[in-house]
């Protein structure tokens, strides 16, 4: 009996259907209460859906979930609320124009003769809850006059004003200084002496080794394992997390290297990355290895014009690229498949043939008439090459899958004979046939003659695409690996700051 | 479910504006003997011919996903009063001026929207309530053109009274002809305001389908983001949108003051809300990136025509209001409906 109490939460043989895959399969997972548990697994690992199975996202769950040893049936946030789940999430869910003691009360504001706002009980409410971690800023201000650190404590102090259970932390100091990482380490401690139970999901090693008492490993659905912290090492964590079967569809890419195509001087954008300096070759693929928030994607808007550098320049083929224009760019060869896309990257309510020869429009311009008469075979030439499974070229790319409209999504940039791609996140959210097409497309790319960066949090992809790799993280470029140490388990500790077979910035300098 | 949506969404894109045009016209006769006539239909046209041009402006507007460009009436007013108080310079660089004047507010707009992206909607009504106190204090109250006989002002107040007393069409006619050995005649007259609505309807197909421009307007009307993404001078196009319309506004604009006879601020009035509507009911989506210039004048034809019955069975101008503000409102509401279930449908 006393034993069953001090188990906070247990998952018992939990699963997720999503269409087509098993995103949490079988998983049983269990918590002891006021422990730091932490919860580590790579991109599509599962550990996301685990969450918002707890968060009571999902009404479509199977298996059974305990909490403080009561059954619970989490079929919706509220529910899910109510029986002592806590949230926070990676983005901040804060309104920002209005002040931190309605966005921490917000959905229960006190009330006065039933229908006015208590004001007075609300501040006081709020106070309390800020107290409880640490910070002393009047709760009347507003979220925008804040700092990310601050907001994220009101975030926890929001979390913490419904008195909850078990706090779920996803990626808490992903936009934390190191000083502010240190204080938000002392407010978990605080938490957990106070008897609250804590899931702590990271990808940053150091963090769990600091903070977590117990770690659960998933990988492709499942459970892996849950160990003592003091009992494995970064090395065990990552192995377990990568999985020993290296995927063997990968064929990899071995191609001559010529001359200097891109240099990258000293490029700095405050506050995103600083001073980073490199240089590609044509027919190489160079990759930026890193931690998500290591600024990895900024550095590649900030190369090709779309979002604007503090100092430094960038040389294609000998001469500067102008900052913050990216058509221009775009026009010299040097193209960006944006991470994201639904925001930036599709035309979602256009055809699949328009969104292939959207970037090709000046090309078959002559003094500002378009000709319309190549986009038939650009199109179909693409749907050929790409294997894009569409009714017809004219069909609205939002009705495709998501893999094939990534694949749409690289046609656009191919049918640009791009001298320079770089590809962020080329196949997130795709299913293994779409990616194995894009990867055999990128490898075709840099075997004739084009050169390609590549942004993957997906490390078989990255270490299946990279002849070598820089080390971006907080913004630095902290080393270089080539391709033969390069590994899953090699990147995953490189971009921890860890790893023995790097060649750090000042070895190369020297 | 949602391929059946669509494909009647585009029969009705495609076809339904001239539908609605055909049953108004067969209504009409039943209304009305006079209204199936020769003359009456050339009034509708003559009525929708200075609305037909200002929508060419603001279709441009709306494609790029601009919504709509609410100064196009003080672009039109100031047009007009810049070529009344320019006639002593003689027609031409009267016209010249005036256009340039009203551009002038285009490329304002054009590049406050697309470099800093501003609400259209919030910015232009600023602009519209400024130059409405800039034209009453800085031009006075009204400005007249000198009339006498021999002057440029004759010309001028003549121009929205000329008709192509055959002049234009036969030439066409002779050409055609000559080519394909007819015997065509023209023997009806053709006020010049309708032809140049008709040539800018021409126009504005031709730079909707056929240029850079009007592709590259389509995509930032789609997907802004997208669009900049994709390596397009958004704020470039943006602008360009912006002086389209308001050149289209400051020719209606110099019309309407020479079939007023005067330049004065509150010329072109309401000209945005109804030239909106017509963009609206002609097929065009108010979020962008969709729509053709041939169903704009569809729906360009379709509020002359209703007014003109309106007319006919007594309806005043106040009531006639009511009827093209309610038809805006079923019109968007239908639109929003079927975009929202889209984009329901796409998850």
């Amino acid at each position: 009996m006393a034993a069953q109490r001090s188990i906070a939460l247990k998952m018992n043989n939990v699963c997720k259907h999503y269409p087509g895959t098993l995103a949490v399969d079988h998983v049983d997972f269990e918590v002891n209460v006021g422990e730091v548990h932490a919860l580590m697994g790579e991109n599509g690992a599962g550990k996301s859906s685990l969450m918002k199975i707890l968060a009571g996202s999902f009404s479509d769950y199977t298996g059974t979930i305990l909490i403080q040893g009561k059954k619970v049936q989490l079929h919706s946030p509220k529910i899910a609320m109510e029986s002592g789940i806590g949230m926070i999430y990676q983005e901040l869910s804060l309104a920002r124009p209005i002040s931190i003691a309605e966005n921490i009360m917000a959905g229960r504001l006190p009330k006065k003769f039933g229908f006015m706002l208590d004001r007075k009980q609300m501040l006081d409410e709020s106070r309390k809850c800020l107290k409880r971690v640490g910070l002393d800023v009047h709760p009347d201000t507003a979220i925008e006059e804040i700092s990310q650190h601050e907001a994220q404590l009101v975030e926890i102090a929001k979390a913490l004003g419904n008195h909850p259970k078990i706090l779920v932390m996803d990626e808490p100091t992903s936009s934390l200084s190191r000083k502010e990482v240190a204080k938000l380490f002392e407010i978990i401690e605080q938490l957990k002496k106070e008897g609250l139970t804590i899931i702590y999901i990271s990808h940053h090693l150091p963090e769990i080794f600091k903070v977590c008492d117990r770690v659960t490993v998933m990988r492709d659905g499942k459970k892996i394992s849950t160990d003592k912290v003091k009992d494995v090492t970064p090395e065990k964590l990552v192995e377990m997390m990568v999985g020993k079967a290296v995927d063997q569809f990968y064929t990899g890419h071995k191609t001559t290297i010529g001359d200097t195509v891109l240099k990258v001087n000293n490029l700095s954008r405050y506050g995103f990355f600083h001073d980073v300096s490199f240089e590609l070759k044509q027919g190489e693929i160079l990759g930026i290895a890193g931690l998500a928030g290591a600024g990895r994607s900024e550095l590649a808007r900030a190369m090709v014009g779309l979002d604007p550098i503090d100092a430094g320049t960038v040389e294609l083929n000998g001469e500067y690229l102008p900052a913050n224009t990216y058509p221009n760019s775009v026009r010299e060869g040097l193209v960006y498949l944006s991470e994201d896309r639904k925001v930036d990257g599709l035309f979602l309510r256009l055809s699949v043939q328009q969104n292939i020869v959207a970037a090709i429009i000046p090309e078959h311009s002559t003094a500002g008439v378009y000709s319309h008469k190549h986009e038939d075979d650009t199109a179909l030439e693409m749907i050929d090459t790409l294997e894009i499974a569409t009714p017809n070229k004219l069909a609205e790319s939002s009705n495709l899958s998501g893999g094939n409209q990534q694949k749409v999504l690289l046609a656009k940039w191919l049918a640009c004979k791009p001298k320079v791609i770089i590809l962020d996140e080329p196949s997130r959210g795709v299913d293994i046939g779409a990616k194995k097409m894009i990867h055999e497309a990128v490898i075709a790319l840099a075997n004739s003659g084009a050169s390609v960066i590549v942004i993957s949090s997906d490390l078989p992809e990255f270490v299946n695409l990279a002849d070598r790799a820089i080390v971006l993280r907080g913004g630095y470029i902290i080393g270089e690996m080539s391709k033969d140490n390069m590994t899953e388990e090699s990147i995953l500790l490189a971009a921890n700051g860890e790893s023995k077979d790097m060649i750090t910035q000042s070895e190369v300098s020297s | 479910m949602s391929r059946h949506q669509d494909q009647k969404v585009s029969i009705f894109e495609r076809m339904g504006i001239y539908m609605v045009v055909i049953a108004l016209v067969i209504i009409g006769s039943f209304v009305s003997p006079n209204f199936f006539t020769g003359s009456n239909l050339l009034t509708v046209l003559n009525a929708v011919a200075l609305l037909g041009i200002v929508a060419t402006g603001m279709s441009f507007i709306t494609y790029s996903g601009n919504m709509a460009d609410l100064s196009l009436p003080s672009v039109m007013a100031f047009s007009g009063i810049i070529t009344v108080s320019a006639l002593p310079l003689g027609l031409p660089i009267a016209i010249i001026l005036g256009i340039i004047a009203g551009m002038a507010i285009g490329a304002m707009n054009g590049f406050v929207v697309g470099r800093f992206n501003a609400n259209p909607i919030l910015w232009t009504l600023a602009v519209t309530f400024f130059m409405e106190g800039f034209m009453r204090y800085v031009c006075g109250a009204q400005v007249y053109p000198d009339t006498t006989p021999g002057s440029s002002g004759e010309v001028f107040i003549a121009i929205f009274r000329i008709d192509d007393k055959g002049l234009l069409l036969n030439y066409i006619c002779l050409f055609v002809n000559k080519i394909f050995g007819t015997s065509y005649v023209i023997s009806f007259e053709i006020p010049l305001v309708v032809i140049v609505m008709f040539a800018m309807f021409m126009i504005s197909h031709f730079i909707m389908t056929r240029t850079r421009f009007g592709v590259e307007s389509k995509l930032v009307g789609s997907s802004r983001e997208a669009a900049a993404g994709s390596g397009i001078n958004v704020k470039r196009v943006v602008l360009m949108d912006f002086l389209f319309a308001a050149l289209a506004a400051s020719v209606g604009g110099i019309f309407l003051a020479s079939m007023n006879k005067l330049g004065v601020f509150y010329l072109g009035k309401g000209y945005d809300f109804k030239a909106v509507t017509a963009v609206v009911i002609g097929g065009m989506f108010l979020s962008g990136g969709h729509g053709s210039m041939i169903n704009v004048l569809g729906g360009v034809l379709v509020i002359g025509l209703l007014a003109n019955i309106m007319t006919f069975l007594g309806i005043n101008t106040f009531q006639q209001n009511i009827v093209t503000g309610s038809i805006f409102i079923l019109v968007v509401g239908i639109q929003q409906y079927s975009l929202r279930k889209q984009g329901k449908d796409h998850g």
